[in-house]
Parts: C-alpha cells; structure tokens; sequence
C-alpha cells in the first residue's frame, strides 16, 4: 500500500515528463499535414457516413437521430479502444529508456491515455457541428460531459496499466486484445440500438462498462435515457474498479519489469 | 553519499524462446514446468562512497559494472541486500535518451531534462546554460534530424551535466565531440570534482581512472575482487 502511495507522488514529481510525452504526442501528429488533423476529424465522421447508411437503408434500422447516435458511440468508442490498445505497447516502446535511466513506468501508459482524451475533446468540435447541421437538440444533462472524460479516462488507464504490463511478460498481448476489443466493439450498442437486443441477453449489456459510459455520453449531449442515473452508477464502479485492479497489478510486477524488457 | 550492503541481483533466463500466453496456457495445462536459469550478475556486493568522493569501477566485460550503476540508479531492484543513497542521482549514461528527430532541439531539451527527472521551472532556470554549454545557440529551433552526430552528443552531454546532481554516475562517456569540445567536457567534469560532487564512473581507460579517481573498485564476475586506491588497484587488474 505504501509502495502504491509512494508509486503514485512519483508520477506528479515527473509530471513535467509526462507533459513532454503528451505534448510530443500531439505535435507529431497535427504536425506532420494540415490533412492530418482533419483526417483525425474526418474519420468519424466518414464511419459514421457509412454506417449511417448501412444501418438504416439497408438494415432498416429506425432509431431516432440515427447520426447523432451513431456519432457519438463511434467518437466515445475510439477514445477507449485507440487509447487502450495504443497504450498496450507503451511501456516495451519505451524499453531503452527504462532499461537505462528511473522513472515511474506508469507515466507511458498515462501519457497515451490523456493524449486519447484530448483527442476525444478536439473530436466534440466536429460532432457539435454534425448536431447543428441535424438540428439535435442538446440534452439538459449535458453537465454530465466532464464526468464522461473523468469515467473513460479511469478505466482506460487501470485497462492501460494492465495490458502495457502484461505486455513486457506475454508478447502476445496485444493479438489477443485486439480479438477482444473486436468483439467488444460488436457487444456495446454503437451501430444498433441497445432495443433490439433480446431480453435474456439484455443483462450481458449491464456488465459492458463502455455500454454505460455510451448511454451516458448520449444522454449528456442529446438522448432521453431513462436510466442515465442506473449507467452513472455503474460508470463510477466500474471505473474504479479498473483503476484499482490495475494499479495494483502494475504495482506488483512493476520492479521485475525491467529485467524482461 | 552512497552505502550499499549484501547487494544481489539476479536475473532470470528463461530457456524456452517464446513468451507468450497461448505457451504459457498450453504449458501449464500440459503439466509441464519451465526451466529457468539464473545468473547473478552481482553477489553481495558491499560498498561505501562518501560525499564528494569519486569512485572508479573497473573490470572485464560482463563482470556487472553496468548493473552495479543501475541498482544504485533505482533502474534495477536487486533480489537482496540494502541500498542507501543520499543526494540526487543523474546519469550520464545514455546520452540524449529520449531524443526525438522531429522535435527541435529546444523541445529536446525539456524532453530530455524532464526524463531525466526536472520539473519545467528547473529546466527553465538551465536551458540559457545548456545551449550556450553546447555552443548550438542557432540551430535550437532546428529539428534534431537536422543535427550531426556530433551535435546531438554535445546537445545530450550539456543537458546531463547541466542537471548539477549529488551523485553523477558516469558509464564509459567521459566526453564528445571534438578535441575543443572534449577539453570543456573534460573541464565541467573536474568542476564537478572541484564543486564536491560524488561521482561513480565505469571506464576502461585506465589513465582517466587513475587520475580522476580517488578510489577504484575491480568488479569481478559479479564480486568485489579489490576495492582500494587508483594506482595500486589499477595495476593488480592490469597484470591480471
């Protein structure tokens, strides 16, 4: 406990590193091309286009404000899966550095997770713009957003903590969770309304984290979710757990993992 | 200030080349057990700096000279033995860790410092000094992927040694660039000395160790073979 606490004043005391790495991160990828940060904008919105009309001429999905629906679960869900499995690898990226020189290995993964949520704040630009060209009226709980950058932010990292210290030990990581993000991705309502889900799997959703930090996200920017204070529930919780359950994993193997990297 | 006592560390080769989950999953079902080999790069190694005493770490390749900086660096735990250090650590190991061509040198600059662990109003107070340490005033807006080899290692060497620590662990990088810039190196390493700087330095020159050191130690495979003054040590591990 001591050792996490000590783990934890080691981070501030290298928040200027982490500043640097986040900084970096940003500036080498809105630098490179004027294109570069539309695409990081475009992409979305492209998905969202074609999902658009998949779902709902093809599949005749009828969900209202489909393409604020359909925005908004692909911008919340790329925040936690390009966050996620970017970090997944953060810490064996950074071999040479830790093999050489001390420095609180969390702040790699860190570092990945709060460039993730700026680039989930600079992707409201376009879905603002989307809501306006759509005529979607904004909810009244949209005081409810810093908590979503809060929510998704903890548990990417305590998933972040997890994956990029597995990763030193086990190469194959990153295989396996890209399957299971896959597969994750096909289990959260982002394309499909969570209605046409049967019943009897409809409790499998209640255990999907990111389908409730999704309903939040909805019901803060447009959404009528009667249950939005049932899914704020479950967010903190499920977001704390993750913070927890991965700082204590990172905490446990962090010494032996310079000596397999 | 540095004392360490019963000091070991060992690492762990696994025989087996993969290290993955599915032949974890796969090996343990099947019952089988991993086979490991240990090797102790050190074996309770005692030893005691004093402020503002330089000791120099001799020894063949392997003997765990590197290893021994690293476990008073904080980058390795050793498996036993106690380790107290006094005083702020900076190393002049890895010249430039961190260093990133498409930044500019200045970027660069706060990169590489704050890895080496200042704060941002330490490195303001310090940045002037770097770069005029490094004579590269005109090119720190440049990218570093613009610089020459030389450049960078004189870029990577002021900021270490701008860092003005307790203790200034040195492994094998005495000085860069070209003879003038070897002899500043040369200078601020001496101010070190002068300023009572404790300093560790691995080197396989023999003549920096003797001149610049007050004490050597001779690391052999792991153990503490002779720990005295510079001459006398020196020459034991020369006619070995």
């Amino acid at each position: 406990m001591v050792n996490s606490l000590e783990e934890a004043k080691e981070i501030f005391r290298y928040r200027e590193l982490l500043r640097n790495l986040v900084a970096r991160d940003i500036k080498v990828r809105y630098k490179r091309s004027f294109l570069g940060f539309v695409w990081v904008m475009l992409n979305p919105l492209l998905m969202m286009l074609v999902m658009n009309i998949i779902f709902s001429e093809v599949f005749k999905v009828t969900t209202k404000n489909y393409t604020a629906y359909l925005l908004s679960g692909i911008i919340l869900w790329n925040f936690f899966a390009q966050g996620t499995s970017t970090a997944v690898i953060s810490m064996v990226q950074n071999s040479n550095l830790i093999k050489k020189i001390y420095m609180p290995k969390a702040v790699f993964p860190l570092s990945v997770v709060l460039s993730a949520t700026i680039n989930f704040a600079f992707s409201l630009v376009p879905l603002s713009i989307i809501f306006f060209i759509t005529g979607t009226e904004v909810s009244s709980h949209v005081y409810l957003l810093p908590l979503i950058f809060i929510l998704v932010g903890l548990f990417s990292y305590g998933i972040a903590l997890v994956l990029s210290t597995l990763t030193v030990f086990f190469h194959d990581t990153i295989y396996i969770y890209d399957v299971l993000l896959l597969a994750w991705m096909y289990a959260t309502p982002i394309f499909y309304p969570d209605s046409i889900i049967p019943r009897k799997f409809a409790v499998i959703l209640q255990f999907n984290p990111l389908y409730h930090f999704i309903t939040i996200f909805r019901g803060a920017l447009y959404m009528d979710v009667p249950s939005l204070a049932g899914s704020v529930f479950y967010g903190v919780l499920f977001s704390i757990a993750s913070l927890v359950a991965g700082w204590l994993l990172y905490n446990r193997f962090k010494d032996r993992v310079v000596y397999y990297l | 200030m540095i004392d360490i006592s019963h000091v070991t560390v060992k690492y762990r080769l696994v025989k087996e080349k993969k290290r993955t989950i599915q032949e974890y999953v796969i090996r343990r079902l099947k019952g089988k057990r991993i086979h490991y080999e240990d090797f102790l790069a050190l074996r309770e190694i005692n030893l005691k700096v004093h402020r503002g005493e330089t000791l120099g770490i001799i020894g063949h390749n392997g003997a765990g000279k590197s290893t021994l900086l690293k476990v008073i660096a904080r980058v390795i735990k050793p498996l036993k033995g106690e380790i107290i250090v006094r005083g702020s650590i900076a190393p002049l190991i890895e010249l430039g860790a961190g260093f990133d061509p498409e930044l500019t040198g200045r970027e660069n600059i706060y990169l590489n410092a704050s890895i080496l662990g200042l704060s941002r109003k330490e490195i303001d107070k310090r940045f002037h000094k770097i770069v005029a340490f490094s004579e590269l005033a005109e090119f720190i807006h440049s990218p570093l992927k613009s610089y020459s080899s030389g450049m960078v290692s004189r870029l990577g060497f002021s900021i270490a040694t701008e860092v003005d620590p307790d203790i200034l662990i040195i492994d094998e990088v005495l000085s860069v660039g070209d003879e003038h810039f070897k002899r500043k190196c040369d200078e601020r390493i001496l101010n070190f000395k002068k300023k009572g700087t404790t300093m560790l330095m691995v080197s396989h020159a023999m003549s920096d160790v003797t001149r610049l050191c007050d004490t050597v130690l001779w690391l052999d495979h792991g153990i503490v073979r002779r720990w005295g003054s510079p001459q006398t040590v020196t020459d034991e591990y020369l006619k070995s």
